[in-house]
């Protein structure tokens, strides 16, 4: 019997998770003979620091990751590169039911907005306006959450918040994990965070949040979380990185059927994997967006998105998960824009190139058992 | 009880070992406050009890709000040492450089635990002169730049030579009594908007 090849595979408790834990347990790793150990992670920094320091092989990452770590920006090594991207969309933005209220009397008390109560996705001039009159009355000023600095999830507030003209000084924008979500947005030592699920629709839920808009709202269809590793570590094994990343688009391409994703909410409600409500994970998963406790679901059918879908032939299927420089170059020029600091300014469609490789989706795609 | 002069708040959610890593201090000049991972309390905890150090358990889900803290330069910037139960922070220690000043592996560890925080102290000290130094050159650099932008552009508006442009703008520096690059920028800005 030949010996299985060992891989060690880091990610972190969220919805979008999903092809990690898919082809572990629908027999896609096993089908390329590998044996996988998923390990979960608890920060971004630390899943970073393991895969950079080699204790993980690979890991789910956040899109500007492989970038981000290209300028040496967080952590040390600059060699992260992604072969793959493995989902697109998947975050909103959830606000307290205290400053939906508040959004909310302000619809209804100017009527130069001309929009209707409980108006879905919440277009964010009415959370300027509530800026600007909360600063009037001398109140403090809100207080928004992200997850991580290089994540898409920050680079969509900023871009949330320049739709509505609010200027990142007129309001606080901490960087929390996102276990703590929920319980600060209880708790009201934050007023809305911007955040993955599960923890939108377990905010709903839990009658504490409302989502006002999603990722999809903000950033139509644009890469979300990415395998990552390291070029040393690739280059020390190619053929058998191909085969993980073969296996990785296989669970993609059975996430794309919504039939199969009540199936994968279930999975994911495990103890060992999420260890949460089927409640809080199969919404965004089949495409309901919770709004508001009470309300009708939005449908926003791409809310959870892992494969292109309705495209023909192999090369059209797989084009969410194909990392072109289209895709990099989308990431990088709102890296640039948000850190405008003299580090970042070394970032260029060089860096790209080099840290999306296409080329390794090609022999990936090639190296799929059919 | 006097506190000593070194304060240090633990982020661990094991309540074991974070008893033992106060034990092993006891004595010593360091002041343990313990906490578990804290969310964002533990902004407001940082911002009020200001601690000389931080020692956060490598698996906290905490660490990525150091992590981005240091990274933004948002607080007052402080040592920060991860503490590990398993070898994995030996290793990481030995591949890569990220803003961790030290790391303290478990039980292993714990006899010379003084020794490694007092070295991430000191090494901490050395990171932030060098970073300061690196700002300073930094920014000297982009004062270069302005000052040439502006000259270049004086001659040519004004069909000057390079050296009585520099002349030029060194009087009006002078005169105004404002630093060449103020005055370079402010000129930058003037002659752009000229016709």
């Amino acid at each position: 019997m030949t010996e299985l090849t060992q891989f060690s595979l880091g990610y972190v408790k969220l919805t979008d998770a999903a092809p990690y834990i898919i082809a572990q347990e629908k027999g896609m790793f096993a089908k390329y003979g590998l044996n996988v150990t998923l390990k979960p992670q608890n920060s971004w920094a630390t899943l970073r620091d393991k895969v950079e320091a080699g204790l993980l092989d690979a890991a789910q990452m956040l899109a500007p990751m492989p970038l981000a770590s290209a300028i040496g920006a967080s952590g040390g090594r600059k060699d992260i590169i992604t072969p793959l991207i493995t989902s697109q969309n998947g975050n909103a933005i959830t606000i307290s039911t205290a400053l939906y209220d508040e959004l909310q009397t302000h619809i209804k008390n100017d009527e130069g907005l001309h929009l209707s109560p409980n108006v879905l996705p919440l277009p964010a001039k009415v959370l300027k306006g509530v800026i600007t009159k909360r600063k009037a009355q001398g109140l403090p000023k809100l207080r928004f959450a992200t997850v991580f600095p290089f994540s898409c999830h920050y680079l969509q507030v900023l871009d949330y918040f320049a739709q509505g003209n609010i200027l990142l000084d007129e309001v606080e924008l901490l960087f929390i994990p996102p276990t703590s979500m929920v319980d600060s947005l209880d708790s009201a030592d934050i007023d809305g965070f911007c955040v993955g699920g599960p923890y939108n629709a377990s905010s709903v839920r839990k009658q504490t949040g409302v989502t006002i808009v999603t990722s999809y709202d903000i950033w139509e269809d644009k890469a979300e979380k990415v395998l990552g590793l390291t070029a040393k570590a690739y280059n020390e094994r190619p053929e058998q990185f191909n085969l993980l990343c073969a296996a990785i688009i296989d669970a993609c391409e059975w996430l794309k059927d919504v039939p199969n994703r009540f199936e994968a909410a279930r999975i994911l409600a495990q103890e060992q994997y999420l260890d949460t409500a089927i409640d809080y994970i199969a919404p965004s998963l089949i495409g309901s967006c919770l709004t508001l406790e009470g309300s009708t679901p939005r449908h926003i059918p791409h809310y959870n998105r892992f494969c292109s879908a309705f495209a023909s032939g192999t090369s059209g299927r797989f084009a969410l998960n194909r990392p072109d420089q289209e895709q990099g170059e989308w990431i990088l020029n709102k890296l640039l824009t948000a850190f405008d600091s003299a580090r970042f300014s070394d970032l260029s469609t060089s860096n790209v190139s080099t840290c999306f490789r296409e080329d390794i989706f090609d022999f990936a795609l090639n190296a799929r058992i059919k | 009880m006097v506190c000593a002069v070194l304060n240090i708040l633990l982020i661990d959610d094991n309540t074991v070992r974070a008893e033992a890593l106060i034990q092993a201090l006891e004595g010593s000049e360091y002041c343990v406050t313990h906490q578990e991972s804290l969310g964002a309390s533990l902004l407001k905890l940082v911002e009020k009890s200001q601690p000389d150090m931080i020692v956060i358990d490598i698996e906290s889900p905490d660490r990525d709000i150091l992590d981005s803290l240091h990274m933004l330069n948002q607080i007052n910037p402080k040592p920060i040492v991860m503490f590990a139960e398993t070898e994995d922070a030996s290793i990481i220690k030995r591949s890569i450089k990220s803003g961790v000043s030290a790391y303290v592996t478990g039980n292993a560890d714990l006899t010379r635990v003084r020794s490694i925080l007092d070295a991430a102290s000191a090494r901490f000290e050395e990171f932030q002169e060098l970073k300061q130094a690196l700002r300073t050159s930094q920014y000297q650099l982009e004062a270069h730049k302005t000052i040439d932008q502006a000259k270049r552009l004086l001659m040519k508006k004004q069909n000057l030579d390079e050296a009585s442009a520099y002349k030029a703008m060194r009087k009006m520096a002078m005169d105004s009594g404002q630093k060449l690059e103020q005055v370079s920028s402010n000129l930058l800005t003037l002659l752009k908007n000229l016709p």
